[in-house]
């Protein structure tokens, strides 16, 4: 079974890269303190600079989690993809439990989005991997027989 | 569905890393097949028996829950 729209496997180093550049850079602005949510949201608009700093860094993080979740495993076969289509199928499920919950509960749409953008990617990377690492740690426990 | 592919593989004298190699999947992927926790396709399934030189029906069986 062919498996199509995955990027090739260097792309998850790259996604990870991506990923992990973009926290000290949100780091550095909270700590610098001109993030105060409800305070700058309404200045400028498009194209402030508070703007662009904001989708420059949510771009890199959704373009590095985005990455690491669809590029291709070393040996990508039937199995492989069944797994990620399991995955791919929780996160979903997760992400609109939480969804509704938080539609519910929290009325902060901006809180809300960034929610919808992390959790199915990350849940499932998370699972998928997980899942890899138990094929892995199983493989190891019944030996090469 | 059951499958014999461990018993197929100590006859005859192959790993399962040899089995991945001759039909192109991962190890895991034989692993998981051999312990009953992923069921394969119909084109992996016919790749493996081929492997053994059997018929399909005797190296997957149906169990009575499927």
């Amino acid at each position: 079974m062919k498996t199509r729209f995955l990027f090739p496997h260097w792309c998850r180093y790259l996604g990870y890269a991506l990923f992990l550049i973009h926290i000290p850079v949100v780091l550095f602005q909270k700590m610098l303190g001109f993030d105060i949510p409800g305070q700058h949201i309404d200045d400028g608009g498009l194209f402030s600079p508070h703007h662009l700093f904001f989708m420059t860094t949510t771009l890199l993080m959704a373009l590095g989690l985005f990455l690491a979740a669809f590029s291709k495993e070393k040996i990508e076969d039937e199995q492989i993809s069944q797994l990620r289509l399991d995955s791919l199928q929780w996160a979903i499920y997760v992400n609109y439990v939480l969804l509704i919950v938080s539609l519910i509960l929290s009325s902060d749409t901006q809180h809300i989005l960034f929610l919808n953008l992390l959790v199915p990617l990350v849940f499932f990377i998370i699972r998928f991997q997980w899942k890899l690492f138990q094929n892995n740690r199983m493989l190891k426990k019944d030996g090469n027989i | 569905m059951k499958n014999n592919i461990r018993v197929e593989r100590a006859i005859k004298n192959i790993t399962q890393a040899d089995l991945a190699d001759l039909i192109g999947v991962s190890r895991q992927t034989i692993n998981t097949i051999e312990s009953n926790r992923y069921v394969p396709s119909t084109v992996l399934a016919l790749k493996i028996a081929r492997v053994f030189n059997k018929p399909v029906e005797e190296v997957f069986f149906l169990e009575d829950n499927d």
